[in-house]
């Protein structure tokens, strides 16, 4: 040990040894042009020398140059580079420079100038993210990184988020990303009820803390979290203050108004008595040239099939009124939803520091309305961030948040009693019951209003998210870093249902879900960074961590209650079912990384990592995962230096490989479960065993390049990849004779290969700015091999992952149209004809959940105090099942629940050329799940438009306050697609090969936000 | 001072590193590992396992009983659910992609596996206990067995029975490690599945003790579903005199009242075998169950209801005619309702004693000559009618018991099996037709190319 540290002492002085002439001695100050903070560590260098020194805690330097004019060069991350001529006391002002290529970017464990990365990396700031009228930070990532996709389940809030960095990489296991808040890797997988949809526990944190979140794409970039990394791993950063900032106080607020962004279009009560007397002509006719009943005469069936539907339907729903003349007509669909869904936020910031000492502090309190009735989200926390300097070597600080949220949940859509269910009802069914004025009971399904006034469903969660770092800087070289940290997530669900609801089963009742994680982690690791003299520049890091999970859950159910006023367990008095659980996984990594960079030119990276998890078998514990990259400053060399053109220009490649383990625990075991039957408890099999079970291996290769022309003014990013996962853990299906249904194994492959185009540009600078940022994601997913095993997800329309296909093709029958004599639905035959007979129709690749093409498109205009930004958000390629088609298009054949408008089509009598099926109960056509409900799933959408003002300056000054900016927002305020709903849902939120499925799922919100933000 | 400090990050450092290889090693919090299987208690724990899966939705608590009456002559039930995997079945559309017969096959044959692996662990049983133990395994697999070659398999009536195609029949312990090389089975012929089905269960006739504590199978149990397995083999001589072995015992008495017969809170006096079930322990309340289906909203989903039909069979003063109640469907349909199933935790009686009776009149007509029991067909049919107040026969056919087994066995999964001993049409459909026999899940065949599907799919 000591001889390393001597060793090491000894290069630090070699390198530092260069400095010592005979000149005049020059000082000055360096301040932040934003607020004229002092900035401290910048480096000046005398242009040409190789004089060195460093500004101090007070931004203040003195340098000694030599006799003449000479150019002093000040450097700091972060900062626009500026040179000046030498001048006694010199006042120099650095101005930030967002957006460049000098701008700092968080890698993982560490920090890099995006001009010396080498990997493929999108940061997204905190400009995109703050005051977004967003359930969750990720949402406002939508359309802001090129090829990274995410897809908001529902309108609903607090919902679950399917976030894909450059294509789905796994089949079985998750191929979410890794999320990474300041070191800490926290949870992300939904941790409340699993019969109801899943949760997003990132929604608890408050997305005017992040400073920046940068996305690790490339291999090289993400392979420092190896195991974890196959799926791009999201760093987040949030805010710190700065030394010697005088403190600024800083608050938001803002309220919103939302409403559905898109409703389908629902029958009204006339039209529905005009398709039920249509589907009773059709039944009728249909009877009597088949002969099914005897009829002597065609219209005798005909008015046999109208009594049926007048006395069953149209009568006995009504309750009385009179549908003939459509006297009620009911828009069911309007009373899902919130009127002007109230959104409203404050939180207040106040930063900055002294000499030793730099702080972060804010609170916030946010309440959404949903846009649909009974769903509504609070969450109110705290964070602190702190950094303390004791010494010049030591340091230490802390990130510590706390946050509590509470949702109030619907039902999940495959249930009668959520709201999104209610434009099954019948226009013709009143809303209140004509002779008692009450709600009515009396609806098709039962009325989920009921489940509305009198059931709840209400989540608490509380979060905390601390991670504490100590800091020695052994030399100005080498330093340590330790941090240790924890996620602690503890949740509560508790749900009532009463006695009035289809889910309260006339009894009442009540559960409760109690949930909890923690995770500890630590990361230990050296960071050196010899000075090898100005051409030379090199960064290792080499370290370990260690993570362990444990999760707890406990659930309770009971029914028959007294009454509807105690709504919880406390109030049932049969307890139908109670369990805990817990399960822990543990992960032990070492890594070790460097960068070198020669003159600014050549840059190359390599990494390691070795990972180990509880969640594999002794046999294959370990996984390495090894990356490299080179990067070359074109620009940097003779022959582009003095371009006008370019001014910058950069060739990047990488090479890597990481792993996924998200597979939950214990899967290479045999396992036995409890088996419940009165008085005998008993085991029975779960799992067969897998001994050799090991990582997915994801190998990704990358070509980039990074440039910046005239001027600067046109910046832009330009990437290839392909990405090839291999051992693929795959849930592989294995006879029930043999008592299990699938088990674990690494096999098959898939590959991703896309194109990314980043471009910004500074179309007018001046008085008058207008910038446009543009990004596009090209993403071609095929999955190559897996052994002929059938995998299969989706909800209505299987979906499957075929070898030769893109993951999670739609896999069904084909409609084909409707053959005009007999009305009915023809599908492709096996033989390749029209067949009518659905148990004949072949089963084919009708289309793909994922889309060809993704990105976003931002113009940002701003005049004097004025700001405007425009942003659309596209999505191309895709499709969308209409899993709900099956009823709301189904002719009446699934249940008489009224229909869109596309049944006015329906097919009417011999020769009626048309795409919609023969309706009817008994003797309707095309009612099965088939391509009929497959939809082009591309839409292009105002995602975002915003109009900002700043109070004048001179207003400022008489308030004694800093700035102040005025807003007002709009969210999906247009949206062009085919799909006849919302092209934003997924009832199905995760899983990789279920995607794209839409039943009765609340569609995204349109909103308006006016907002305030204040700094003192 | 400095080297202290260095040291102690270091020795830290070091310290975490060591300790963490330990933590890799993690054991499951709600599961057991096959190397935990150590004792006679852990042996008929899976034992036990196997009645919870009999009670399963896929078992005996839904779709054993409800598929075959789903399917069977539609003067009994009228499906008006929006489930269309059950909805095709009640019009005869089911497709090889229905979700209902990859349950029921994958169910049954966990029992089989489970029996199988307890004979193979029988050593770590008491001896004085092996007996019984053996006998309840193979109750459980031969049950199963006769069950999937009901609905899987061309009945035993409609002959070829040594080349229609059965079920595989799966006589091995499981492996822990799936091997390809012995899971690919086929299909035995219809004639061998009741050859194991009849091993299996006359052996646990022999082995099961006549009483059995919580409702297990015992004796009786055995030779009640050997009566059943003789009635489909048309081998009247066996039937009547297991159900003269079963009715003979003493044991069982019917109840008084015919209402008495169902949601009892476990087995009557006229179980000979039911499920049972309790608020923590049934085959489902909300989407599965055969409460859910049969109980009105917004208990159940209402969606099996009492065809208008179902009356017809009986006359006035039947008190089983009008053991129904109105109510009406989750989707919004009015109707009559059966109150067999009309409660939810209750035991699911599958052979009760008037079933018992009816099959020994039955086989002692069919098969002629001296009554085996030494009662007359026309007293054993009486006897069930009379409890219900419906008027003594004077003379009775084989029909008769066809139509009293209609009145007395309704709802409980017995039509189908009934008209298809009998070569009797189903709703018009002949008692072979390709759509009254399940396809093999298409999954199955998906993995086992050594499985042939069933005509039709």
């Amino acid at each position: 040990m000591k001889r390393i540290i001597s060793l090491i002492t000894c290069m630090w002085l070699i390198t530092t040894v260069a400095w010592s002439q005979a000149g005049s001695d020059i000082s000055g100050r360096v301040t932040d042009s934003k607020d004229n903070s002092p900035l401290s560590g910048v480096t000046v260098t005398v242009k040409g020398k190789e004089i060195i020194t460093q500004t101090d805690k007070n931004g203040a330097f003195k340098i000694q140059i030599p006799d003449g004019p000479q150019i002093l060069v000040f450097t700091f991350i972060g900062y626009t580079e500026l040179e000046l001529p030498a001048t006694s006391n010199m006042q120099v002002s650095l101005s930030s420079t967002e957006k460049t290529l000098n701008e700092v970017i968080v890698v993982g464990y560490g920090k890099a100038v995006k001009k010396d990365v080498t990997g493929s990396i999108a940061k997204v700031g905190s400009k995109d993210i703050q005051n977004v009228q967003a359930p969750s930070f990720e949402s406002a990532l939508q359309g802001k990184a090129a090829g990274v996709v995410i897809e908001s389940g529902s309108g609903k809030l607090g919902q679950g988020i399917k976030v894909s960095i450059r294509g789905t990489s796994s089949i079985s296991a998750s191929s979410q990303p890794l999320y990474v808040i300041d070191g800490l890797p926290v949870i992300t997988s939904s941790q409340s009820d699993p019969n109801n949809d899943p949760t997003n526990p990132l929604a608890d944190i408050n997305p005017n803390d992040i400073e920046s979140v940068e996305i690790l794409k490339d291999a090289s970039a993400a392979a420092i979290y190896g195991a974890r990394a196959a799926n791009g791993v999201v760093l987040i950063t949030t805010k710190k203050g700065r030394n010697n900032q005088k403190t600024t106080i800083e608050v938001n607020a803002f309220n919103s108004w939302s409403n559905p962004a898109r409703k389908w279009k629902f029958l009204d009560a006339q039209q529905y008595v005009d398709l039920i007397e249509l589907a009773a002509k059709s039944d009728g006719t249909y009877d009597y040239n088949n002969g099914i009943s005897g009829y002597p005469d065609v219209n005798s069936a005909i008015a046999d099939y109208k009594d049926f539907y007048e006395s069953n339907i149209l009568d006995y729903f009504s309750l009385g009124t009179d549908w003939k003349k459509a006297a009620v007509n009911t828009d069911w669909q309007n009373l899902l939803y919130n009127k002007d869904a109230l959104t409203h936020q404050v939180d207040v910031s106040a930063y900055g520091g002294d000499e030793k000492t730099k702080f972060y502090v804010s609170g916030f309190y946010n309440k959404q309305d949903a846009i649909v009735i009974n769903n509504r989200f609070y969450r109110y926390g705290g964070r602190l961030n702190l950094d303390h300097a004791a010494s010049e070597k030591l340091s230490f600080g802390i990130n510590l948040s706390v946050d509590c949220s509470q949702l109030n949940r619907v039902s999940n859509d495959n249930a009668f009693s959520t709201p999104g269910q209610l434009v099954a009802q019948l226009p013709i069914s009143p809303l209140y019951d004509p002779t008692t004025g009450a709600l009515n009971s009396n609806t098709l399904y039962s009325n989920s209003l009921f489940d509305a006034q009198f059931n709840s469903d209400i989540q608490v969660t509380f979060r905390t998210l601390g991670n504490a770092y100590l800091n020695y800087q052994f030399f100005p070289s080498l330093a340590f870093r330790s941090e240790i940290g924890a996620d602690i997530l503890n949740l509560e669900e508790d749900a009532f249902q009463g006695k009035e609801t289809i889910d309260g089963g006339g009894v009442g009742k009540a559960n409760v879900i109690i949930s909890q994680s923690a995770s500890l982690n630590t990361n230990n690791y050296f960071t050196y960074t010899p000075n090898l003299g100005d051409k030379n520049k090199l960064n290792a890091v080499a370290g370990m961590s260690y993570l362990q999970n444990d999760s707890k859950f406990a659930s309770s159910f009971g029914e028959n209650i007294p009454s509807d006023a105690i709504k919880n367990l406390s109030g049932t008095t049969l307890i139908t079912f109670a369990n805990s659980s817990g399960s822990r996984y543990t992960f032990l990594s070492y890594f070790l990384r460097g960068n070198y960079s020669f003159d600014n030119k050549y840059l190359v990276s390599a990494s390691i990592r070795a990972d180990a998890s509880s969640r594999f078998g002794p046999n294959n514990r370990y996984g390495y995962f090894p990356a490299i990259s080179a990067g070359w400053v074109l620009s940097q060399e003779k022959f582009l230096q003095n371009s006008k053109v370019i001014n910058f220009l950069k060739l990047r490649a990488s090479w890597g490989q990481t792993g996924n383990a998200e597979i939950g625990e214990g899967s290479y075991l045999a396992l036995y479960g409890v088996s419940n039957y009165p008085n005998l408890p008993g085991y029975i099999p779960v799992s067969l065993s897998n001994p050799d079970l090991q990582w997915e291996k994801t190998k990704q290769t990358d070509i980039g390049l990074d440039f910046a022309i005239l001027h600067n003014r046109i910046t832009g990013e330009l990437d290839y990849y392909k990405k090839m996962t291999t051992d693929l853990l795959l849930n592989v299906n294995v006879p029930f004779t043999t008592g299990y249904s699938s088990y674990l194994k690494n096999l098959g492959s898939m590959e991703n290969e896309g194109y990314e185009i980043t471009l910004n540009s500074t179309n007018l600078d001046g008085v008058f700015r207008w910038n446009t940022n543009f990004n596009i994601g090209f993403n071609k997913n095929k999955v190559l091999d897996i052994q002929g095993q059938v995998i299969e997800g989706g909800f209505g329309l299987t979906q499957r992952a075929i070898a030769g296909q893109p993951i999670g093709v739609f896999y069904g029958q084909q409609f084909l149209g409707v053959d005009p004599q007999t009305g009915d639905a023809l599908y492709m035959g096996t033989d390749g004809k029209p067949t009518s007979d659905y148990g004949q129709a072949a089963l084919m690749v009708l289309g793909k959940s994922n889309p060809d093409f993704t990105g976003g498109f931002t113009n940002t205009f701003s005049y004097k105090g004025i700001d405007l930004n425009v942003f659309f958000t596209f999505v191309s390629g895709n499709k969308i099942y209409n899993a709900a088609g099956v009823y709301m298009n189904g002719g009446f054949y699934n249940g008489f629940d009224n229909q869109t408008t596309e049944e006015l089509n329906a097919w009417t009598g011999e020769g009626d050329v048309t795409n919609t099926p023969r309706v009817g109960y008994f003797y309707g056509s095309g009612y099965q799940n088939s391509s009929r409900f497959l939809y082009d799933g591309s839409y292009i959408r105002l995602k975002n438009v915003s109009l900002g003002y700043n109070l004048p300056k001179s207003l400022m000054d008489a308030w004694h306050i800093n700035s102040a900016r005025l807003y007002i927002s709009g969210t999906n305020l247009w949206t062009s697609t085919k799909y006849p709903g919302d092209p934003e849902v997924n009832t199905e939120t995760f899983g990789n090969i279920g995607g794209g499925q839409d039943f009765y799922t609340i569609p995204q919100a349109k909103t308006i936000t006016v907002g305030l933000n204040v700094k003192f | 001072m400095k080297k202290i400090k260095y040291t102690a990050i270091l020795f830290i450092t070091l310290f975490s590193l060591s300790n963490c290889n330990k933590k890799l090693d993690v054991v499951p919090q709600q599961n057991i590992t096959p190397d935990q299987i150590t004792t006679a208690d852990d042996v008929k724990a899976l034992l036990f396992g196997e009645y919870s899966l009999m009670q399963n939705a896929n078992g005996f608590g839904e779709r054993l009983i409800f598929i075959p009456d789903l399917l069977a002559d539609e003067k009994q039930v009228d499906f008006v659910g929006t489930f269309t995997n059950y909805k095709d079945f009640f019009t005869k559309t089911q497709d090889k992609q229905n979700s209902i017969p990859a349950g029921i096959w994958s169910n049954m044959y966990l029992v089989l596996n489970l029996s199988n692996t307890v004979l193979s662990k029988i050593s770590l049983i008491d001896p004085s206990e092996q007996d019984e133990i053996t006998g309840e395994a193979e109750f459980m697999r031969g049950v199963a067995l006769f069950e999937l070659v009901k609905l899987f398999g061309l009945p035993y009536s409609a002959g070829n029975i040594s080349t229609n195609p059965g079920v595989p029949i799966i006589l091995d312990p499981p492996k822990y490690v799936y091997d390809p090389a012995n899971a690919l089975v086929s299909r035995a012929s219809v004639g061998d599945v009741y050859v194991q089905v009849l091993k299996d269960l006359q052996d646990a006739a022999n082995k099961l003790p006549t009483s059995q504590d919580d409702n297990r199978a015992d004796q009786y149990a055995a030779k009640a579903f050997l009566s059943q397995v003789y009635m489909q083999m048309g081998d009247y001589v066996n039937a009547a005199t297991m159900a003269n072995d079963v009715i003979s015992s003493g044991k069982y008495n019917l109840v008084s009242t015919f209402n008495q017969a169902f949601n009892n809170v476990s087995n009557s006096q006229e179980d000979v075998f039911a499920i049972q079930q309790s608020a923590q322990s049934n085959a489902g309340t909300s989407d599965n169950g055969l409460t859910t289906f049969y109980s009105p909203a917004p208990q159940g989903r209402g969606d099996a209801q009492v065809d208008a039909g179902y009356k017809t069979f009986f006359e006035n003063g039947d008190f089983r005619k009008t053991y129904t109640q109105s109510g009406s469907s989750i989707g919004g349909f009015s109707g009559k309702y059966t109150l067999k199933w009309a409660d939810f935790y209750k035991a699911v009686p599958v052979i009760r004693l008037a079933e018992m009776y009816l099959t020994r009149g039955e086989a002692n007509l069919r098969k002629g000559g001296a009554p085996i029991g030494g009662i007359a067909p026309l007293d054993d049919i009486n006897k069930v009618r009379q409890r219900s107040g419906a008027t003594p026969l004077l003379g009775v056919t084989g029909n008769d018991f066809v139509e009293e087994r209609m009145r007395e066995l309704g709802f409980e999964g017995d039509r189908l099996w009934t008209l298809k001993r009998l070569q009797m049409d189903v709703s018009g459909l002949l008692y072979t037709d390709n759509k009254l026999v399940l396809p093999i899940p298409q999954r199955e065949i998906e993995v086992n190319s050594n499985l042939v599907q069933n005509p039709g799919y």
